[in-house]
């Protein structure tokens, strides 16, 4: 474990920028385990992943960036949004460093500092708060040409949750 | 048999279909379900916001769960499935992580038992129900029907969450559909994912995922496509024609939740299984279900 | 009234770095009986051993407390030096300043130090307990089981013979040769592996000293080291080895097909059949699970007895039990190969023209299925793409952690076989994570294959596909381009690791050698014991205490036959006298200690006291270990260790409390 203080004496001469330790230890506390040091670039990860052919994901490179340090480029950058979330690469790694979950603690990472998220997650946020679902009631169009919600369904009604929910929803918002 | 069942937000606010073909199935087969006392999102969309919000909202559905104080949980949607197991998987392993969570949910009066089981409608069908009684209930067997099968990611990876079938070879869902009399093809994508969760950021690459399997599908000749998951019906079922458009490519597979090809089969009518609010043609594959 | 002298070791900084010694050594000289304290820069050393020796000559020492490292590192030479000295060597107590100080409590210097005082009060007060012993002789038997016929057992049975030993070589298939008979060529020399190895198989059945038993198991193990009684196991083969001459005619008249073992299923061989292309020994063996007559016994078939002309079939053959008395043992059962079916998603198993490495090997080798042409399984027709893929179950938290050691040699050898055996037109490609060439010629092998134009992907590929003709394609990342590669071969050839065999518990529990983490058998210490088990006698060679290649194999063989030569040499072996001893007067036959030995060093006896009949438990002095859990266990106190007495063990909790309870016990 890298000591606080410490340097990685590296500089990536092409961007200039030294390595961050303390935004990788940011990382390294939101993953359950200390597996991403293991990771050893055997690279099936990014052989499998989804979305490395439209995308052009490469999760053994977003993996060895953290490892170092180079963190700080990650958060800002599109490409931690391009996951399909497939689950492959944590099936198959062998050192169980689990690309998926870094990705995610990225985006975690990414919302605290206010960079680009897509706005369809802090959407999702704001609907939760309002109703306790992320998305909201849609009428839907049959190949009938029908209009139906779940009311003429007959479905039973949505009951949303107490007020008590917000509150506690914001304060685990805090957590970081 | 009482089971608890959680929906999500995709089946309450839109897929109901999936939701009217449980509800009609399950009592047939001797499951009476219990809904929760209210709805909430399982925090799948959060996870990529804030992880520990994420896992309160998991954990505070076991808490709801446990409010029915029944030993088990329904859970159709694939991801809200993974997400509340993940939520699981973290209260029961990191005591830290248990007790903040706990102190949050008492100021709501609320409290997680972790001994309650979760279920997809997938294992709970082909692991608690059993083939067996499946097949005694079945009253127009779907012979001659062929179809290919999409169980999704979430239900079978990462195998040491424990998942509802394997991830390399599932066959829980071909088996569940052979107990209808129906045959099932293997195809090298099968365990393609249908691209859900790139429509927030990169939606032309999620319907490029999508279309690409749908070609494959539409490939093997078979009647129809059988999903599990409301995140992947809306996908291949209610944006099969984009999907088509973003891969150039005519699609025109009908697109099926399990539980509406098993309602068929036990002779429940197509409307009360929500049939008519697919969008992919079905209706040829009704059709030969009734001839 | 006793003469304690204390020596404190600096070992270097190791212990100095962090423990005031000076401090210490102070400290010592205040404690009663302590006539001499001295501290050194390394106690071990010649100038350091020879202090002791002179002080205990000057000032009539009659105990010696050494502050140093770990015992298990240097208790023996201290011992040995007091010896010289004259002083009975069980007089020296080691205390550790090193591993139980100044490793552990490197960032805590004055703490440190107070428990270092604290423990040589602890040694000071031990000591003045100690009682002087004695070793004991015992006599052994000048004769070895050697446990396994592949290399390693031969080359270990060769030596011990040459060396005057008995052997008895004892193989559970119906030849010798092992894994080595299986391969083709072996690296880095690419030397023809049946050609180095048959030699050494056919002195095995010459020599003198060496009784071969082949298929047969060891079923018992009993005694102790220097006089192991052991059972084996002859399976018939129901073909008389005597009358037998090798030549096969019964094979061509059995109708039973049979799927080959030797050649990994690749192809088919009958019910009665020679084990190997180059067995030894060259006796047919009928494999009774698939023999007609075997199975359904009345007068069914019988077609090989019919056309055998030396009259060598007997269907009647019984299972032998040989039973034999040695000195030592050396195991050395070999590896298995990984089963890559386990890896799903690379379709081994499922796809035809998915192969393993060992098939490789098989289909390579000219006395194999296709007579020695690289062919695909599935069509019989030379690939025109063949990509090897490395690290198949190794390396992998999924399923074994180690690296293999093996399987990138054994890959650069198949790349570079299937290279000059097909043409220079074929495309290889080898995927890999790490390329570990290690060792003598190993990395020059590895250019030669570069020159073969042989092509490395840095990456594994995720999964594998068929096509519907049976050829495979695949996406892999390769960290050297940078670029998406999709490949298309027509083999496929996975590097599967080797893994303990499936029957290594059985091993583990006949000789009492534990296993390791990985599952291989366990050294008795990994970097300067790795030839032997804890259980003295026992003996390892070869893959079976981990993955290997064959100058490995070959040399920690000699090894263990050298190790066991000199326990056995001189006819009779000194045991350490720190063992269990029971006071016959105390023992009350409960047996408790009996249970719980996990050396099997206690024996029950019935003895007769004032005409009643009584149960006795006596120790086995050869197999006893010294561990304490008979004397921890028994509730009589009748058991206890050789310097290690309830008194003994108690003053030093005594003396470690003294200083707590002088200050009201804080």
């Amino acid at each position: 474990m890298l000591r606080e203080g410490s340097e990685l004496s590296l500089v990536d001469l092409m961007s200039m920028a030294k390595p961050n330790l303390e935004s990788r230890e940011k990382i390294l506390a939101k993953l359950r385990g200390r597996e991403l040091v293991n990771c050893f670039q055997c690279i099936k990860c990014t052989s499998g992943c989804t979305a490395l052919k439209l995308l052009e994901l490469k999760p053994h490179e977003i993996i060895k960036l953290v490892n170092l340090g180079f963190v700080d480029e990650l958060p800002s950058s599109d490409i931690i949004w391009t996951c399909v979330t497939c689950l492959k690469c944590v099936q198959r790694c062998p050192q169980k460093a689990s690309p998926y979950h870094v990705i995610m603690a990225l985006r975690n990472l990414a919302v605290e500092r206010e960079a680009k998220v897509p706005e369809g997650y802090l959407k999702a946020v704001s609907q939760i708060l309002e109703t306790g679902l992320a998305e909201t009631a849609q009428k839907v169009v049959t190949r009938k040409m029908e209009t139906v919600d779940r009311e003429c369904l007959k479905l039973p009604k949505i009951i949303s949750p107490k007020v008590g929910f917000q509150a506690v929803f914001m304060k685990t918002m805090e957590e970081k | 048999m009482k089971t608890a069942v959680f929906w999500g937000c995709r089946i309450l606010t839109g897929q109901f279909a999936y939701e009217m073909s449980v509800r009609e199935v399950l009592p047939k087969l001797g499951i009476k379900l219990v809904d929760l006392r209210e709805s909430m999102c399982c925090g799948d969309p959060i996870k990529s916001v804030n992880d520990f919000t994420a896992n309160y909202l998991g954990a505070r559905i076991l808490a709801l769960a446990n409010l029915t104080s029944l030993d088990n949980l329904l859970v159709p949607c694939n991801r809200c499935h993974f997400t509340i197991s993940e939520a699981k998987n973290l209260i029961s392993t990191s005591a830290k992580a248990g007790q903040k969570i706990k102190d949050l949910l008492k100021e709501e009066g609320l409290e997680y038992n972790l001994n309650i089981k979760i279920w997809h409608t997938i294992d709970l069908l082909h692991d608690l129900v059993g083939l067996e009684r499946i097949k005694k209930a079945v009253a127009k067997p779907l012979k001659g029907l062929k179809v290919a099968t999409h169980i999704g990611c979430q239900i079978i990876r990462y195998s040491d969450l424990g998942r509802v079938d394997d991830a390399e070879n599932p066959r829980k869902l071909d088996e569940l559909i052979g107990a209808l009399g129906a045959e099932t093809v293997e195809y090298v994508e099968k365990l393609d994912c249908c691209g859900s969760a790139l429509m927030y950021s990169h939606p032309d690459s999620a319907l490029s995922l999508t279309g690409s399997k749908l070609k494959a599908v539409q490939n093997l000749a078979v009647d129809g496509l059988v999903v599990s998951c409301p995140d992947c019906q809306l996908m291949f079922d209610v944006k099969q024609k984009d999907a088509g458009t973003t891969v150039g490519a005519k699609l025109n597979v009908p697109v099926v939740y399990y539980t509406q090809l098993l309602g068929l089969a036990l002779g429940i009518d197509e409307r009360k299984l929500g049939l008519h609010l697919n969008q992919s043609p079905v209706d040829q594959v009704i059709a030969r279900i009734s001839a | 009234m006793t003469r304690i002298g204390v020596y404190v070791c600096h070992c270097g900084l190791n212990i100095a770095g962090v423990v005031d010694v000076e401090k210490v050594v102070e400290y010592a000289k205040g404690l009663p009986d302590v006539v001499v304290t001295k501290h050194y820069t390394y106690m071990c050393s010649e100038p350091g051993q020879r202090m002791i020796q002179d002080d205990i000559k000057a000032l009539n020492l009659d105990r010696i407390v050494i502050a140093t490292c770990s015992p298990r590192m240097h208790e023996e030479t201290f011992r040995r030096a007091v010896a010289e000295a004259g002083l009975n060597p069980y007089l020296t107590e080691i205390v550790n300043l090193r591993e139980q100080v100044s490793w552990a409590h490197t960032h805590e210097p004055e703490k440190a130090t107070e428990k270092a005082k604290a423990l040589v009060r602890m040694g000071v007060a031990r000591a003045r307990l100690l009682e002087p012993l004695e070793k004991r002789k015992v006599t052994v038997e000048k004769s070895v089981l050697v446990v396994g016929g592949g290399i390693a057992g031969i080359q270990a049975s060769l030596d011990l013979a040459d060396a005057g030993f008995k052997v008895y070589l004892v193989e559970k298939a119906p030849s010798i040769g092992g894994r080595m008979s299986q391969l083709d060529k072996t690296f880095p020399t690419l030397d023809c592996s049946a050609c180095i190895l048959t030699p050494k198989m056919v002195d095995v059945t010459k020599h003198q000293n060496i009784t071969l038993l082949t298929n047969a198991e060891v079923t018992n193990v009993k005694g102790f080291v220097g006089n192991y009684e052991v059972s084996i196991l002859r399976k018939p083969r129901y073909v008389d080895a005597e009358r037998c001459v090798g030549c096969e005619i019964c094979t061509k008249a059995c109708p039973v097909k049979v799927l080959d073992k030797f050649n990994e299923n690749l192809s088919e061989k009958r019910a009665i059949s020679i084990y190997s292309p180059h067995a030894v020994p060259k006796i047919a063996t009928i494999d009774p699970d698939y023999c007609l007559r075997l199975k359904y016994k009345k007068g069914v078939c019988g077609k090989c007895q019919d056309a055998c002309e030396a009259k060598a079939i007997n269907f009647e053959q019984q299972t032998e039990t040989i039973q034999a008395k040695v000195g030592g043992i050396v195991l050395a059962v070999g590896s298995e190969v990984f089963d890559a079916s386990r890896m799903v998603e690379l379709g081994y198993g499922r796809f035809k023209n998915v192969i393993s490495n060992i098939e490789f090997e098989r289909i390579s080798d000219a006395s194999g299925p296709t007579g020695g042409k690289i062919l695909t399984p599935k069509d019989g027709k030379p690939p025109e793409t063949i990509v090897f893929i490395q690290c198949v179950g190794s390396r992998d938290k999924r399923f074994h952690e180690y690296c293999c050691r093996v399987g990138c040699m054994a890959t650069l050898k198949q790349a570079i076989l299937a290279r000059e055996k097909i043409s220079e037109n074929v495309k290889i490609y080898v995927c890999f994570i790490d390329m570990r060439a290690f060792g003598k010629g190993y990395d020059e092998f590895y250019r030669r294959a570069r020159d073969m134009d042989i092509d490395f992907i840095g990456g594994l590929p995720s999964e594998i596909h068929s096509a519907p003709d049976g050829s495979l394609y695949f996406d892999v990342f390769d960290k050297g381009t940078n670029k998406l590669l999709e490949m298309h071969a027509d083999l496929v050839v996975l590097g599967a690791g080797l893994v303990p065999n499936s029957d290594l518990g059985n091993i583990s529990a006949l000789f009492h050698a534990s296993r390791s983490a990985d599952g291989f058998l366990l050294e008795a210490h990994p970097k300067l014991r790795p030839l032997e088990t804890a259980m003295a006698g026992i003996f390892l060679a070869g893959a079976c205490q981990g993955p290997k290649d064959i100058p490995d194999t070959v040399a920690q063989a000699s090894g263990a036959a050298a190790k066991a030569i000199d326990l056995l040499l001189s006819g009779e072996i000194e045991l350490e006298p720190l063992k269990a001893v029971v006071d016959k007067d105390l023992c009350s036959g409960c047996r408790i200690c009996e249970s719980i030995c996990p050396f099997i060093a206690i024996e029950i006896k019935p003895e007769v006291v004032n005409g009643n009949e009584r149960l006795r438990a006596e120790v086995i002095e050869a197999m006893c270990q010294g561990c304490g859990l008979c004397s921890s266990a028994c509730p009589t106190g009748a058991i206890k260790i050789q310097q290690y007495s309830n008194k003994q063990v108690l003053t030093q909790v005594e003396a470690a409390l003294e200083e707590a309870c002088a200050e009201g016990g804080k």
